[in-house]
């Protein structure tokens, strides 16, 4: 096992490396001045000659890739185009946002998704089921986009129950950390964009529960525990879900992997200040820096959701572990 | 040629779900094939009411049947023509991803060792880039213009079916009527493409449907978030428009149809992908 978890470890770190070096190449393949990513093209020319003196960018190509692994390494990741800012300053702030954003939805994707999925499998094809099935297909189907701005319509605009977006109200003080998450203004901001978030996880958990439960009520031990003549429930949730819940956890972190994309469409919606929101301002501005820290910090969450995936099918399926040679 | 429809339509309708699916999917077709005969106006002129006034923002009614927007431009004609670039967008990517994907699984799992391991790592690599941000990059660096948005998506999807594709080439290599095949001294290529590829069309055949689904949405965020081609509208960029000229609250419509019409179109990929996943996977005909 041990030694199964270090070959993960490895591969994840080229395909780290791997990743890096893509980026690196796109944003030098840049029609025009290759230059530009690094120093904005509106500064005066003289200034410009003299930052790319001082940023090494008048040095062969092998030399820059060089300077560049190593200041991502070194975290030292430029500074914006359009606010100076230090561009690791801002990600950290925007990174946690995110995390406490995806947490939220993720945590009422699993509450509900496997409590549901649990009741759809026990009472399998009643209308719930199909219902419940209808609705998760259509919800998988429909971009986040539309699920939020439909909330936003609806609860917002309509109802004014929640705020239209953003972290906190208007004109506080920028908090993080402890402080963020203890006051209710960041909750009340927070629900509807997390609500969209469940909603575009949703219907991976509910299905695979329901799955991985109707297979498990199938089984034998089932059986004996109705002839022990144990309640339903007892049934359902002590025996069945228990079993049934193990394949739902590995593929959450799949699912992580894969809904970074629907992240950033609800942080736009509700102009929620987090990785994907920074994401596509720095896209639409062309603030390189910027952009491509934020891409690769976006890679990084994904690329270590893979190998927390593959940590835990190989924990589960022994032969994945023992490597797939024998057929 | 021709026994290979039939039987795929019907596989198709012999599900459900999936006959539904594969009407609307013709639906959109036909629209996206007609949209210029279709079109009662054109969808970049801003359009005056019987009185002469702009029509902006109009609900729908008798004459503008989908409404307007805030440029006084005819949702329906928008939307006809839309359907056609999204139709074209998700039908360009989804077959490329799925010819490249189901060939890197092929080959890969056929050869094996040096091959498969390369062609893995590079999966391994694609499956660590987030895919919306890639576009966002790609299409932010290279220019707004509908192809790059196909290749970009290209770029991405194929990584699915090309672990899936593999996988099953793996198990079937090992089948007794390819080692008959090698007895009698068939070359690699004609195993692979005349003995493995037909065994798993129906595999091929689910992934091609959830390839162009997925390139739909991706599509849709992308032009959602205004990475998209301003010249080839496709609903995701009404909804761009809308989001952008801050009418949200006040054009039910604008947000509607083109909203509708992405969940109807992925829906419909998506049950004419479950109806062969029964076929591809005989154990779920049980559940």
């Amino acid at each position: 096992m041990r030694e199964f978890i270090v070959r993960r470890c490895i591969y994840t770190l080229l395909t780290l490396f791997a990743v890096a070096t893509i980026l690196f190449f796109i944003f030098r393949m840049l029609p025009g001045d290759p230059t530009a990513q690094v120093i904005s093209p509106a500064l005066d020319p003289a200034v410009q000659a003299r930052l790319q003196k001082a940023y090494g960018l008048d040095k062969p190509m092998a030399v820059q890739y060089g300077l560049y692994l190593k200041n991502l390494v070194t975290l030292n990741w430029g500074r914006s185009f359009t606010t100076a800012e230090p561009v690791f300053a801002m990600l950290i702030y925007r990174f946690w946002n995110t995390i406490f954003l995806m947490a939220a939805g993720l945590s009422f994707t699993l509450i509900f998704g496997i409590g549901m999925g649990m009741v759809m499998a026990w009472r399998r094809n009643s209308p719930l089921d199909v219902g419940s099935t209808l609705a998760a297909l259509v919800l998988q189907s429909a971009p986040p986009f539309v699920t939020g701005i439909l909330l936003l319509m609806t609860l917002s605009y309509r109802l004014d129950l929640f705020p239209t977006g953003g972290m906190l109200a208007s004109g506080t003080p920028l908090m993080s950390g402890i402080r963020l998450i203890a006051s209710a203004d960041f909750w009340h901001h927070l629900v509807l964009p997390a609500l969209t978030v469940a909603f575009y996880y949703l219907a991976t958990p509910m299905l695979i529960m329901r799955d991985s439960m109707l297979e498990i009520l199938g089984s034998d031990f089932i059986e004996l525990a109705k002839a022990k003549g144990l309640s339903p429930r007892i049934i359902m949730i002590r025996h069945a879900a228990r079993n049934a819940l193990l394949p739902v956890l590995t593929v959450t972190s799949v699912m992580i992997g894969f809904a970074i994309g629907g992240q950033v469409i609800v942080e736009q919606v509700f102009s929620w200040p987090g990785m994907g929101q920074l994401m596509v301002q720095s896209a639409s501005s062309q603030d390189y820096p910027v952009a491509q820290a934020t891409f690769m910090l976006l890679a990084v969450v994904v690329i270590f959701m893979n190998l927390l995936t593959d940590i835990s099918y190989g924990w589960l399926d022994p032969r994945i572990r023992l490597g797939g040679k024998a057929s | 040629m021709k026994e290979f429809l039939f039987t795929q339509i019907r596989i198709i309708t012999r599900h459900r779900f999936g006959a539904f699916g594969g009407l609307v999917i013709l639906f959109f077709g036909v629209i996206a094939l007609l949209a210029p005969v279709l079109a009662p106006h054109d969808p970049w002129t801003s359009l005056a009411t019987a009185d002469g006034r702009l029509a902006i923002l109009k609900p729908p009614s008798t004459e503008f049947l989908l409404g307007t927007t805030s440029m006084g431009r005819d949702i329906l004609s928008q939307m006809i023509y839309a359907t056609r670039t999204t139709v074209l967008i998700g039908l360009s990517s989804g077959l490329i991803s799925i010819f490249i994907g189901a060939n890197i699984g092929l080959l890969s799992g056929y050869f094996g060792g040096r091959l498969d391991e390369v062609l893995m790592r590079l999966t391994d690599i694609v499956y660590g880039l987030p895919f919306l941000p890639f576009l966002i990059v790609l299409i932010s660096l290279f220019g707004r213009n509908i192809w790059f948005v196909i290749i970009a998506i290209c770029c991405i999807v194929w990584r699915t079916s090309a672990r899936v594709v593999r996988a099953q080439t793996l198990s079937i290599r090992q089948r007794q009527f390819i080692l008959a095949a090698k007895a009698r001294g068939a070359g690699d290529g004609r195993i692979i493409y005349r003995h493995i590829l037909p065994n798993i069309m129906p595999l091929l055949l689910l992934y091609t449907s959830f390839n162009i689904a997925w390139s739909v949405l991706a599509e849709a965020g992308a032009s959602f978030l205004g990475f998209s081609d301003p010249d080839n509208l496709s609903w995701g960029g009404i909804l761009y428009n809308l989001w952008i000229s801050g009418k949200i609250r006040v054009a039910w419509w604008w947000f509607a149809w083109p909203s509708i019409c992405i969940i109807l179109l992925v829906s419909a990929l998506v049950f004419v992908s479950r109806a062969y996943e029964e076929v591809a996977n005989p154990r779920l005909r049980q559940r």
